[in-house]
Formats: C-alpha cells, sequence, structure tokens
C-alpha cells in the first residue's frame, strides 16, 4: 500500500488539465490566424482524455487496485466544425466573393471550458492537500 | 485477533482503518482525476460493514494450524479490505462520466478526517503505552 500512489493520480490529473488549459490559451490567441503553416485559417484544437494506467504492470496492479485510474491525454484533436465566415472585402485573404474564413472558435465556449479546467485542476490540487495531510499525519504515529 | 505483546486489539483495529481509508483516498483521487473522461465510472470503497462484522465476530478465530491451510472462517480483521462499488451514472448530460465533484470533494474531507482521528486515537494509545514504561522513574 503505497501512500504516494493517491498523490501521483492527482498529479497526472494536473498535468491534463495543463496541457487543456495551454491548447485553450493556443485557440484563444489564433482566434483570428486566418495563416497557418498547414494553409488555411486556423482551427480550433480540443483535448481527449482518458483514464490511463501506462504500463503492462500497472494492469496487472489493478487486479488488487481495481478503481484506481489517473488520467492523461489521450489525443489533441483537430475540430472539424465549419469556420466561421465573415464578408471583408478588404481582407488580404478574401476570396473572390469578398468572403472571409476565420477560425472555428467560439470565444465564450473557450472561456467556459477555461474555468472548468481551472476548477478541475483545483479540485485535484486539493486532493493532493488531503493525501499529503494524511501521509503527514501518519508520520506523526508514535512520536 | 491476537494479541500481539503490549499492543491490544485497537491498535490492530485502527492500523487497519488507515490502511483501508488511505486506499479509499486513492480511489477518490482517482474519480477527481478522471473528471473530464468521457464514459468514465466513479468508484468508492465500502469497507464499515466488513469492518463491523470482523469486530462482531467474538469466535476468535482459531488460526489455521498449518502454514498452507486457508483460513476459511472468514471475518477476521485482517481479511478485510473493503469492496470496490462502482456507482450509478445518472447525471443525465450524456458524457457517460458519473463523477460528482460535489459529493467527491465532501467524501473525501468525511475520508480525511476520519483518517486523522484514526492517527490521533493511536497516538492516544502509544502515549498511555509510553506514561505506563516511564511511570517507574
Amino acid at each position: 500500500m503505497d501512500i504516494f500512489t493517491s498523490m501521483q493520480i492527482s498529479s497526472s490529473a494536473l498535468s491534463a488539465q495543463r496541457t487543456r488549459l495551454n491548447v485553450i490559451s493556443s485557440n484563444l490567441a489564433n482566434v483570428g490566424t486566418t495563416r497557418t503553416p498547414e494553409g488555411g485559417p486556423y482551427r480550433k484544437r480540443q483535448v481527449v482524455f482518458q483514464s490511463s494506467n501506462e504500463s503492462f504492470a500497472k494492469h496487472l496492479d489493478n487486479a488488487s487496485k481495481q478503481g484506481i485510474q489517473g488520467v492523461k491525454v489521450a489525443e489533441i484533436q483537430v475540430s472539424q466544425a465549419p469556420l466561421r465566415t465573415v464578408y471583408e472585402p478588404g481582407h488580404p485573404d478574401a476570396d473572390e466573393t469578398g468572403m472571409v474564413h476565420l477560425p472555428n472558435i467560439n470565444t465564450m465556449e473557450e472561456m467556459v471550458d477555461m474555468m472548468n479546467a481551472t476548477r478541475t485542476y483545483e479540485a485535484n490540487a486539493s486532493a493532493i492537500q488531503a493525501s499529503k495531510r494524511m501521509a503527514l499525519k501518519a508520520l506523526e504515529i508514535g512520536r | 485477533m491476537p494479541i500481539d505483546g503490549m499492543f491490544d486489539r485497537t491498535v490492530g483495529v485502527l492500523g487497519k482503518v488507515l490502511d483501508l481509508r488511505n486506499r479509499s483516498q486513492q480511489i477518490i483521487s482517482s474519480n477527481l482525476a478522471n473528471i473530464d473522461t468521457p464514459g468514465y465510472t466513479p468508484s468508492r470503497l465500502r469497507f464499515e460493514e466488513d469492518l463491523q462484522q470482523a469486530l462482531d465476530d467474538k469466535s476468535q478465530a482459531a488460526a489455521p494450524r498449518h502454514a498452507k491451510h486457508f483460513d476459511i472462517t472468514g471475518g477476521s480483521l485482517e481479511q478485510v479490505s473493503g469492496r470496490v462499488e462502482r456507482l450509478a451514472n445518472n447525471n443525465g448530460l450524456g458524457d457517460q462520466n458519473g463523477v460528482d465533484l460535489d459529493q467527491e470533494m465532501v467524501t473525501q474531507a468525511e475520508n480525511q478526517i476520519y483518517y486523522e482521528a484514526a492517527t490521533q486515537m493511536l497516538n492516544k494509545k502509544l502515549g498511555l503505552l509510553k506514561y505506563v514504561i516511564q511511570s517507574d522513574r
């Protein structure tokens, strides 16, 4: 029975949520980007989470530790939602009809996602606090 | 529950409780970590009834007579390991993720407080022993 297991689980969540926040920042930063290396406007990225048991040893371990799983970012998906189009004939990237394709990013959605990521991060940070306190209390036994 | 030297049954029970609460905390961490994972079903460790049963078992099951014999009496304190229960998924949001943040935070606080209570009681127990040992001075 390892007292650090729960902290490792929570830390996997912290790094997953941090990755998510990075992706959200990238989306917000590129909300008006019409030129990307791969051509065309920027497309919204979104993270996909997956519960993780990284190694075979961990799978084996699970027989005795059922119910315990960390989390990891399975992939960063490029959103295939349709791009926004606005009529702006003066824009250098406007097509012949004067329409400009803008990234398929909804700022409000990103803000909500960002708050969600922050709160989840906090919840997991408090789980680490709790585990840590428990471990410290155990060290005080017999003092 | 055999009495090991100067430690009585309570010390054994408290040790077991610490173990189980620690495991419970791992499961809560796991639920919190997967709060955004689609399709994740949260779990919960239940051991109170098993522990109670083990404590009620006054028969003091005899230890196996041979090291390779299995103890079939069941219900002894060492054997309590709790059951991992899957919680129902009914938030109705359609992401098939059943983690309830508030519920998890409350359970976590509760678990932590019980853990600290158990460590305090252990400390008191050990303190008493220490007092007795030193009372000759």
